[in-house]
């Protein structure tokens, strides 16, 4: 018969002497193993003897089990412990290697400008509409106050397919066609979306470019309105330090017009070379809605009135990126796109 | 345009007004300046030449001149000879810097001292003219060059289209004037000074043909003139205006156009056939020779001005040579005419010929202008060339302007503008800018717009005429009040959906393009993608002359255009819509326009690689189909242009087809310069967006599966779909899902045969399947295919 003590003496020193948590195991298994472990041998002739005895060997051989089990887990933290000091060592990568290609693509530096511009917008209560680019000469030009033969109409050289049928000059046409489906204000929407005019390919514009145009139709709306809601979607895009400044201008479609100008963003209105020595940065036209473009919307302007304002995509995203030429967005370099 | 500063002080007292000042009170009154230039002369001193001599040792023709600075006399060379003695001279002493740069020194040429520098016109950046010295035609030795030449600044300016009262000097004075709070110091219609006998309308007989498009002709006689060189000042206003001078008479026309943006024409009348003056539409077949010496065809839509025989200025555009004033006309008839604006912009349009005179009249001019200028130049003429203008002028009115009245409502003004303008200032403001106020009982406001102001015509007119001078600076932003208790709901834009597809097209390695949607239409007709094209009218060049149909020519191009510069991976694609004319209507109805989502990706070199590429891109329609929240499409062997015949699939989402997906049709890409192949897909976007719902959440399996692979060997025909199909009608409810994962040909299989392995996977939601379950419902997958598709199996 084997004495428990001596069994737990013999455990504990092979414990103390083990040096990996693989040997723990072993020892582990060697004495505490449920089927041959040297622990449960002992119990295991226990039925035949008197019971008396078997109180006794049967407490001796639960401790030896707990003591085991205890130096077990004691060296145990030993070795995990000494383990774990040692991984700067044992386990350091150079960690100045670069990781793999992430073999992501990229969405249009034009797609993220336009979004920003969407959400600036929608968290005013606007909501985005949509229309074609091939459209009636109606709809993009005398719904807006434009008849044929209008002076104004030299800035809107057109593509025509037919004399009826042509791409948008603007979304303006979307605003028409809004006011017409909405029918009854409040409406507060944004129209981005492609256009086209007749200019051929330069540095600062392209005969195909991109808008957002924005209209607000309700009672009691003020040029003041109109300021604010230019300032909250320019500072929001901008910076807080960006300021905003509306001049007399003419469109057809507005009264009073303005364009609106946002301070340099290097020289802060000073002047300063990238401004020409204005201060200010030209970025899009506005003013509040002709009282005869809201009737040919379908909207009485004895009753409503309102504000608009549009710009160009590509200026706002050359402006907030430093691009320099607009072609650039839609020659589809990869080495271009790939940097936004 | 560009505006002389000094001339503008004609008309407004500018003292302590800077040139920039002026400038920056202009653009924000809406005649926004865009560039200012200065020229200061206060260093130019005036001298008088009392002595010229030759050089006589300078090899280049050179003299030297005594010349009287007042208080001294200082010897300084110069290389042009007309300065001659008696002259008087703009002199730069050495030290100073003249207008155009130039830094003057103190010389000494081959043994003769130059204390100084004689200017040209150019060099003072008063004109081109460098040739020689400019001569002064007064002044006094010794004082400042400005007693006789103010200083210069000149500003270009945009005009807008509604304000041709502003293409001339005294318009933009009256606007500086406004914005100042001065006074104008001229009347806008001067007095008319013609006494001389007989009547001028027995001189000439003016008919005008066509009322609509000329409301008033003004032929002005004036007699006795003495055409020569114009005043000094005359051409130096003109010149830095940017206009030539040529004769006192023509510059005088010119003049006043600058002045009051009425174009003026002067005949010489003694060349106007008949004493007439026929404003009528060009005959076929006539033809004039032109002031710029051009000989130019009209046509029955131009209007033109006729004497008894033959056309003799093209209306509003261009005179005629043959009747234009020289220096050996005696007799003037001044035309002051208003023309229609639209009609001289097709006429100069047609001709490719854009004048100051056409620039003006297609803005459409008040008639009253006309009386206007005619009446100034009139007495300029008289006072500088000489001429006895005539009493009693012909002026053919046939559509008198009629005067517009604005009923305003005063409160209008702030309930639009959103801040306070006082009554007081309002009404200021309007009679600043010529207009008349009368305030009826009612508190409304009567107001009559001054003549040269066809703009006004509305309330909100004058809503922005106050704004723009009271300045929209001093409106405070606001934002605007919800006053409403009905709101349409906010909905997802269509935009902000898509990108749930470009996020997985950016996740596979795809990078977004936005390419023209105009593009080659021999392209399109050669890709015979072309049938449905609309082709522009009036297209800038052939490269961009068609509404493309199909998103897929451009992304190939942008594969061409990035492998020519160094790319060898590219994977693109673009969201845009395409452009469909209705069959048989191109011409009145509006084309369908699909939003579409065209893919394009490298397919490597082999078929094995474009194969591979092949089920790649279906992956990704798959993924993006997926996240766009719709169903998952289906797929049909198909023929498509621009497909690889053996490779393209017709994609469908229940009974709608979205469109194709496939290997590019190697003749596609042969075209387009790329080697290798391309897989593409061109896909409709709405109908995945209206399949679209929402996504609902499946109970998680709580029993384990059971999972079983079978290699099903068939004849090559028998397509893994078809198989697929069989396996999921056979699989009774337990089988959880089947999915083809290899395809094998060789040894193992018979010749013409194929193995497909599916990897199936068994589950209930009720209870832990047995294996003998399992192999009962095998047994039934596998009898199915052997009936349906004389399947064999590999172990």
């Amino acid at each position: 018969m084997i004495n428990p003590q001596e069994l737990t003496q013999a455990a504990l020193a092979a414990i103390a002497q083990a040096h990996t948590e693989d040997e723990l195991a072993a020892i582990e298994v060697d004495y505490l193993g449920r089927k041959n472990g040297r622990v449960s041998n002992l119990l295991s002739g226990i039925g035949k003897l008197p019971s008396a005895e078997r109180a006794v060997l049967g407490q001796a051989a639960n401790e030896a089990k707990r003591a085991i089990e205890a130096a077990l887990a004691g060296r145990r933290r030993e070795l995990t412990d000494a383990r774990l000091a040692d991984l700067a060592e044992t386990e350091a990568i150079d960690i100045t290697f670069p990781g793999p290609a992430l073999g992501r693509g990229r969405i249009h530096v034009l797609t993220q400008v336009q979004r920003q511009i969407e959400s600036v917008l929608e968290s005013l209560g606007y909501k985005v509409e949509l229309g074609p680019e091939v459209e009636t000469e109606w709809y993009n030009f005398e719904a807006l106050n434009i008849p044929p033969g209008h002076p104004a109409r030299e800035s809107w050289d057109s593509f025509y397919f037919t004399p009826d049928l042509l791409l948008r000059a603007h979304t303006s046409p979307v605003q028409i066609r809004a006011m017409q489906r909405i029918k009854e204000p409040p409406i507060y929407i944004i129209t981005p979306g492609r256009c086209y005019r007749r200019d051929p390919p330069e540095a600062t514009r392209l005969p195909y470019f991109s808008q957002v145009e924005g209209l607000a139709v309700d009672k009691a709306l003020t040029v003041g309105d109109m300021k604010g809601t230019l300032l909250y979607m320019i500072q929001s895009l901008y910076g807080e330090d960006r300021r905003v400044r509306v001049r007399p201008s003419y469109f057809p479609f507005t009264e009073p017009s303005f364009e609106f100008d946002v301070s340099c963003g290097i020289c802060a209105g000073a002047g300063c070379k990238s401004c020409r020595y204005k201060g200010w940065l030209e970025v899009g036209g506005c003013g509040m809605v002709h009282p005869q473009v809201l009737r040919n919307g379908g909207i009485d302007p004895e009753k409503w009135n309102g504000y608009a304002w549009g710009f160009g995509i590509e200026r706002m995203a050359m402006l907030k990126h430093d691009v320099e030429d607009i072609r650039l967005f839609y020659e589809s370099d990869l080495r271009f796109l790939e940097q936004f | 345009m560009k505006i002389s500063y000094e001339w503008l002080g004609d008309f407004v007292d500018l003292n302590g007004v800077t040139p920039k000042e002026a400038a920056d009170v202009l653009t924000r009154l809406g005649v926004e300046v865009e560039s200012l230039t200065a020229v200061d002369l206060s260093e130019i001193i005036v001298g008088r030449v009392i002595e010229q001599v030759k050089h006589p040792k300078s090899r280049t023709p050179l003299w030297i001149h005594q010349v009287d600075l007042g208080d001294r006399t200082e010897q300084i060379i110069a290389g042009a000879p007309n300065a001659v003695p008696g002259s008087l001279v703009p002199v730069a002493l050495p030290g100073t810097t003249v207008p155009n740069g130039k830094l003057v020194k103190d010389l000494n040429i081959a043994g003769f001292s130059a204390k100084g520098m004689l200017c040209s016109a150019e060099e003072l950046m008063l004109g081109e003219d460098h040739s020689g010295i400019l001569i002064l035609d007064a002044g006094k030795p010794g004082d400042p060059l400005t007693t006789v030449i103010p200083n210069q600044a000149v500003m270009d300016a945009e005009v807008t289209s509604n304000r041709p009262d502003c293409m001339g000097h005294m318009g933009v004075a009256r606007e500086l004037a406004a914005g100042l709070d001065r006074p104008m110091k001229v009347d806008f219609m001067p007095a008319f000074t013609g006494k001389a006998d007989p009547p001028g309308r027995d001189l000439i007989d003016v008919s005008i043909d066509d009322p609509d498009l000329c409301s008033r002709y003004i032929g002005g006689a004036i007699t006795g003139v003495k055409a020569g060189p114009s005043p000094k000042w005359i051409q130096r206003r003109l010149r830095a205006c940017g206009v030539r001078p040529i004769n006192n008479i023509v510059d005088i026309t010119n003049y006043v156009l600058l002045e009051y943006a009425q174009p003026l024409h002067a005949f010489d009348l003694a060349k106007l056939s008949g004493g007439q003056v026929h404003v009528r539409r060009a005959r076929a077949g006539e033809k004039l020779l032109c002031l710029d010496g051009i000989e130019r065809e009209l046509t029955p839509d131009m209007l033109v001005i006729a004497d008894a025989d033959k056309p003799v200025a093209i209306a509003g555009v261009i005179g005629g040579e043959e009747t234009a004033v020289t220096e050996a006309t005696t007799e003037v008839l001044l035309e002051s005419a208003t023309f229609n604006g639209p009609s001289v912009r097709q006429t100069a349009r047609a001709f490719g010929l854009r004048t100051e005179a056409s620039a003006r009249f297609e803005k459409g001019l008040p008639a009253e202008l006309a009386l206007a200028g005619a009446r100034r130049a009139a007495a300029l003429i008289a006072e500088l060339a000489g001429g006895a203008v005539h009493r009693e002028w012909a002026d053919v009115y046939p559509q008198p302007q009629e005067p517009v009245r604005i009923r305003l409502k005063p409160w209008l003004v702030d309930e639009v503008l959103g801040v306070h303008v006082p009554l007081d200032d309002s009404e200021a403001i309007l009679v600043r800018l010529g207009f008349h106020v009368r305030v009826l009982g009612d508190g409304e406001w009567d107001v009559l717009p001054p003549v040269f102001r066809l703009d006004v015509t509305i309330p909100e007119d004058l809503v922005e005429e106050v704004g723009r001078v009271y300045g929209y600076d001093r409106v405070p932003p606001t934002l605007p009040g919800r006053r409403h208790d009905k709101w349409t709901p906010a909905v997802p834009n269509q935009g902000r959906r898509l990108d749930a597809a470009r996020q997985v097209l950016t996740g596979a390695g795809f990078t977004e393009t936005w390419n023209p949607a105009l593009v080659s239409g021999r392209l399109l007709e050669q890709l015979r993608v072309g049938a449905r094209a609309l082709r522009v009218s009036n297209a800038l060049s052939d490269d961009m002359d068609t509404l493309r149909t199909s998103l897929l020519p451009s992304l190939v191009n942008v594969v061409a255009l990035n492998r020519d510069r160094g790319r060898t991976e590219v994977k693109v694609y673009e969201i845009a819509a395409a452009f469909l004319a209705h069959v048989g209507d191109k011409t009145t109805q509006q084309p369908e326009e699909p939003l579409r989502l065209g893919v394009v990706a490298d397919a490597g070199t082999t078929a094995e690689s474009g194969r591979k590429a092949f089920y790649a891109m279906k992956s990704v329609l798959d993924g993006c189909v997926r996240e766009l929240g719709a169903p998952p499409g289906t797929y049909q062997r198909a023929a498509a242009e621009m497909f690889h015949p053996g490779r393209c699939a017709a994609v469908f989402l229940d009974a709608r087809q979205l469109g194709y997906l496939g290997e590019l049709h190697p003749s596609v890409l042969t075209g387009a310069n790329v080697e290798g192949r391309l897989v593409a897909m061109e896909i409709d976007l709405e109908p995945v967006l209206d399949a679209a719902g929402v996504k609902r959440a499946q109970t998680l399996p709580r029993f384990p599966a059971i999972e079983r692979d079978l290699a099903v060997v068939v004849e090559e025909h028998v397509a893994a779909g078809a198989l697929l199909a069989t396996i999921k009608e056979a699989g009774s409810d337990i089988l959880d899902s089947a999915l083809p994962f290899d395809e094998y040909r060789g040894a193992q299989v018979p010749e013409g045969h194929k193995s497909v392995a599916f990897a199936l996977t068994f589950r209930s939601p009720e209870r832990t399947l047995t294996d003998a379950e399992v192999d009962e419902v095998m047994a039934e997958i596998k009898l199915a295919l052997q009936k349906k598709h004389s399947a064999g199996f590999r172990t």
